[in-house]
C-alpha cells in the first residue's frame, strides 16, 4: 500500500493526476495520487522511507464511480457554507486511504457496500445520489446514522468519524479556523475559560 | 605489506572505545573526549546528525498521510515497535523493524529498540529524578539481589554534574525521598494539580504532588547556548527530534560536544560482536565489530572500554565474549551474568472526572507531568509485598465540539469548542524485584543477520507485582475520593514487561566480586579496563525513570577510570 514516505510518488505526482484525467486509471496509481492529495508532498531522505512498504497493493478498491460518490457524501457531512466544504477539501481522498491503508479487509468490504447503499437508497427514490436535493441527501444519511441495521450504523459512523478527522486536521482548517500553534512556546497551568 | 598492516592497526587503536551511542554512551563519550582520551564512538545503526536528520521535525499535522496513525500492514508486521505509544508516522524510522532484529521471547517481552546515532534519546519520555537513599539501600534492607556498592552521597555531585550540562527543568521540592537537583526553573503544574497537591498533603505528611524533573530546558544558560540549545518551545513533539536542542538528546549535546574537542571518531553501522580478551595481558585490548553495510568483520583497540550498548545489548555482547580464560562471556566467573533482570511495572491507571475549577483551563503544552515518589515502604516495611511505586499525574480541562449532527450544523458544532470538567489521569512506575528466574541468555543455534547469536528473554512479572498494582489502584482511589473526584476509573493493562523500556540488570554492581559482575566504579571486577554504565549496571531498579542515573554514573565512572590511567593502574 502507498504509504507517504514513497518519494516516487512525490516525483511523480503531477503526471498521475494528469493521466486520471485522461483516462480511466489502473488503480494502484490512483491510490498513489490520493497519498498525494492528502498531503505527501514531503520528500525524506532514504533512509527515513525504511517502513514504506515495497509494493503496493494489487487490490481494487473504490472504481472512479464510488470515489466520485464518496467525494459528494463527505461534502454532504460537512458542506461548503462561506468556507469550503469537506469535498473541496479533499478529504474523501483522506477517508479512502485510511480505509485501505488502515483497516483490515471486512471493515473495507463493508465500507464499500455501504457506499453501494446510498446509491441503492438514492436509486429507490428514482434518481442517483448527485441527483437528490441537497436536504434529501442530508436526510438519506441520516436515517443511515439512526437505521436499525447495525452494518448501516456503522458504516455511517466511520465515515463520519473519518471525515471529521480529515476536515479537522485539513490544512485550510487548521491554518484559518482552528488557527493551529505548531510552537506555543509556552504553558499556562490555570487561565481563565474565554468567552 | 608488514608495514601497512602495523599502520592499520595504529590507526584503528585508541585511548578508548564507547560501545552504543545512546544516552549513556554519548555522556560516556563526551567525558572521555573532555578529558583528552582519543575515543571511539561505536554505533550499530546509521548516522543521526542533530535538525539534519530530523526529517519529520517541521512538518504539520496535515503532511501526514495518516495524521500519524500508522498503517495496518505495519502494525501488523510489527507488533512489537508498534506496541510502543511513541511509533507513529512522525517517529516510526527510529524504531528497529522487529523481523531486521529477531530475538527470542521465552516470555512475552517487548524489547523496544532504537539503534541509529542517540539511540532511544531520541525517543525518551524525557523524566529524570534522582535516586534517594532509601532507593540505594532498597536491596539490603528488604533481603533480595544484593547490596548496591554505593551510596546517594557519593553520586550526588555526579547528578549536579550531568543536570548543568543536560538542562533539567524541576521546583525544589525538599524531599528526602526525592532529591532536589540543580534545576531550571519548573514547569506549572495547573489548578486541578495544584488542588490535589494540596488535599493530598493535608491528608497524609508523606504523599506529596510535585511537578515532574525533566530534560527541558526552560531557562537556558550558557552550557545551553554553547551546545547550540536553545529553550524549549513546547511543541511537544520530541520524538521527531527537536530542531531547538530542547530536550536532552545525545544527537543534541554530547555528541556534537565531544566531536568539537577533536578527540572523538564516531562510526556508526557497526555491530559490535565481542570484546577481545588477551590472556597474556590479563585485560581487554578492543572490539571485533561487524560493519553493517559491508558484513566485515574487523578489530578496533583500545586501553579502556565502556559498555553501553543499551541493558539486553550490553548483556549481549558480553556474554558473546569469549575465551579460554572467560568461556562463559567476558568476567562471567560467577555464572551470574544475564541474571536478575528487572523492569519497572507500568501496568495500572486510575483516572476520574473533577468538576471544580470550570471557570480555568491551561494554555499552551507541556511536555512534562506531575509526579508523585515513592511513599510505600520508605521508611519501613508497611504492606504484603516489598517496594513500592512511584506515579504519574496530570489535570486536563475536557473539551469538546458538538458532532451530534450532519451538514451545517454539524460543520457550525465543530467550530465551537465546549468545555466539560476536568479529567485526572495517573500511572503507576513500580520497582519490580531482580530475580534470578528473570534471566536473559544466548541462543545456541540461532543467530541474527549478522552473525550474533539471538536474546533468549525470560522476563516475567510475579506476585509482588500484582499486590503492588492492586495496592496502587487502591491508594490512588482513597486519594481521589478523599479530593473529591468522581468516576473513579482502575484499570489493569497487563502491559507485557519490555514495553515499560525500562529493561535493567544483568551484570550488576556489587560489593562482592562472587556475586556481582561489576564493582562500584562499574568496573567488571575482573576485567578492569572494562566498565558498564547504561542499565545492565542496575542492581536493583526502584521507581525513577533510569537515564539520569545511567548519566551520572557514566561521568562518574569515565573520572575514575581517566585517572587510573594516568596512574598508570589501567
Amino acid at each position: 500500500m502507498t504509504y507517504f514516505y514513497d518519494s516516487r510518488v512525490t516525483e511523480n505526482g503531477i503526471e498521475l493526476t494528469e493521466s486520471i484525467l485522461r483516462k480511466n486509471m489502473e488503480r494502484r496509481s490512483a491510490l498513489k495520487n490520493i497519498a498525494l492529495a492528502a498531503g505527501a508532498m514531503i520528500s525524506l531522505p532514504t533512509w527515513a522511507q525504511s517502513w514504506k512498504q515495497s509494493e503496493l497493493q494489487a487490490t481494487n478498491y473504490l472504481s472512479v464511480e464510488a470515489s466520485q460518490l464518496l467525494k459528494e457524501v463527505v461534502e454532504v457531512i460537512i458542506p461548503k457554507t462561506d468556507t469550503p466544504g469537506a469535498g473541496e477539501l479533499g478529504v474523501a481522498d483522506f477517508v479512502q486511504l485510511m480505509i485501505v491503508d488502515c483497516y483490515d479487509q471486512p471493515t473495507q468490504d463493508r465500507f464499500k457496500m455501504g457506499l453501494e447503499r446510498i446509491q441503492a437508497l438514492a436509486k429507490a427514490q428514482g434518481t442517483s445520489f448527485s441527483k437528490l436535493p441537497q436536504p434529501e441527501k442530508l436526510q438519506l444519511l441520516k436515517g443511515l446514522e439512526k437505521s436499525e441495521n447495525s452494518e448501516e450504523k456503522s458504516f455511517l459512523n466511520l465515515l463520519k468519524n473519518l471525515t471529521i478527522q480529515g476536515y479537522m486536521s485539513s490544512e485550510y482548517v487548521m491554518t484559518n479556523l482552528t488557527h493551529y500553534e505548531m510552537v506555543p512556546a509556552r504553558y499556562h497551568g490555570c487561565v481563565p475559560v474565554k468567552g | 605489506m608488514a608495514n601497512f598492516n602495523i599502520d592499520s592497526k595504529k590507526d584503528r587503536t585508541y585511548d578508548a572505545i564507547v560501545i552504543g551511542s545512546g544516552i549513556s554512551g554519548g555522556w560516556s563519550a563526551k567525558e572521555l573526549t573532555e578529558k583528552g582520551m582519543k575515543t571511539l564512538l561505536l554505533e550499530r545503526g546509521r548516522n543521526v546528525e542533530h535538525i539534519k536528520d530530523y526529517p519529520t521535525t517541521n512538518m504539520m499535522p496535515w503532511e501526514f498521510a495518516h495524521r500519524e496513525r500508522m498503517p495496518k500492514e505495519v502494525v501488523d508486521a510489527n507488533p512489537i515497535a508498534s506496541s510502543c505509544y511513541n511509533f507513529k508516522e512522525s517517529s516510526a524510522h527510529f524504531f528497529v523493524k522487529d523481523d531486521e532484529h529477531p530475538y527470542i521471547q521465552e516470555k512475552p517481552f517487548q524489547w523496544i529498540r532504537g539503534y541509529q546515532v542517540g539511540g532511544k534519546s531520541l525517543l525518551w519520555a524525557r523524566q529524570t529524578q534522582r535516586w534517594s537513599q532509601f532507593d540505594f539501600d532498597g536491596p539490603a534492607r528488604d533481603q533480595f539481589a544484593v547490596e548496591w556498592p554505593i551510596s546517594y552521597k557519593e553520586l550526588a555531585p555526579w547528578y549536579t554534574h550531568v543536570e548543568r550540562f543536560a538542562g533539567i527543568t524541576g521546583n525544589k521540592d525538599g524531599l528526602d525521598t526525592l532529591p532536589d537537583g540543580d534545576f531550571l526553573k519548573p514547569h506549572d503544574l495547573n489548578c486541578v494539580e495544584k488542588y490535589f497537591k494540596q488535599q493530598v498533603a493535608r491528608q497524609y505528611k508523606d504523599r506529596h504532588i510535585i511537578i515532574g524533573r525533566a530534560a527541558h530546558i526552560t531557562d537556558a544558560k550558557q552550557i545551553h547556548f554553547d551546545q547550540g540549545r536553545a529553550a524549549c518551545q513546547h511543541r511537544t513533539m520530541c520524538e521527531r527530534g527537536c530542531p531547538f536542542g530542547g530536550y536532552f538528546s545525545s544527537n543534541a549535546s554530547t555528541i556534537p560536544w565531544a566531536l568539537k574537542t577533536g578527540n572523538l571518531t564516531l562510526r556508526p553501522d557497526s555491530v559490535v560482536h565481542s570484546l577481545i580478551y588477551d590472556e597474556k595481558l590479563g585485560k581487554a585490548v578492543g572490539v571485533r565489530v561487524v560493519d553493517s553495510l559491508t558484513k566485515e568483520m574487523m578489530e578496533f583497540y583500545a586501553r579502556i572500554i565502556f559498555v553501553n550498548a543499551s541493558a539486553l545489548n550490553t548483556n549481549l555482547i558480553l556474554l558473546n565474549s569469549i575465551s579460554t580464560r572467560f568461556p562463559n562471556g567476558l568476567g562471567n566467573d560467577n555464572g551470574l551474568m544475564g541474571k536478575y533482570v528487572a523492569f519497572h511495572n507500568y501496568r495500572a491507571t486510575v483516572s476520574a472526572d473533577y468538576d471544580g475549577f470550570l471557570d480555568s483551563t491551561t494554555d499552551g503544552r507541556r511536555p512534562n507531568s506531575g509526579y508523585i515518589p515513592r511513599f510505600r515502604n520508605v521508611y519501613k516495611q508497611e504492606t504484603d509485598f516489598l517496594r513500592g511505586y512511584a506515579a504519574g499525574f496530570g489535570a486536563n480541562r475536557v473539551s469538546y465540539n458538538d458532532r451530534s449532527d450532519m451538514g451545517e450544523d454539524l460543520k457550525a458544532g465543530l467550530m465551537e469548542t465546549k468545555y466539560g470538567g476536568w479529567h485526572v489521569g495517573s500511572h503507576m512506575m513500580g520497582e519490580t524485584i531482580p530475580k534470578e528466574s528473570n534471566f536473559v541468555a544466548l541462543d545456541g543455534a540461532e543467530k541474527d543477520a549478522y552473525g550474533m547469536p539471538k536474546l533468549r528473554i525470560h522476563v516475567a512479572y510475579d506476585d509482588n507485582d500484582e499486590k503492588m498494582v492492586k495496592d496502587y489502584m487502591e491508594q490512588m482511589t482513597e486519594m481521589y475520593t478523599q479530593a473529591g473526584f468522581t468516576n473513579i476509573r482502575t484499570h489493569d493493562s497487563h502491559r507485557i514487561p519490555g514495553n515499560d523500556i525500562h529493561e535493567m540488570g544483568g551484570v550488576r554492581m556489587g560489593k562482592d566480586p562472587k556475586t556481582s559482575l561489576l564493582n562500584k566504579w562499574n568496573q567488571l571486577h575482573n576485567v578492569k579496563n572494562v566498565f558498564v554504565t547504561d542499565g545492565a549496571a542496575m542492581t536493583s531498579t526502584s521507581t525513577q525513570n533510569p537515564s539520569l542515573t545511567y548519566m551520572a554514573f557514566s561521568a562518574r565512572s569515565v573520572d575514575y577510570a581517566v585517572k587510573q590511567m594516568k596512574a598508570k593502574n589501567l
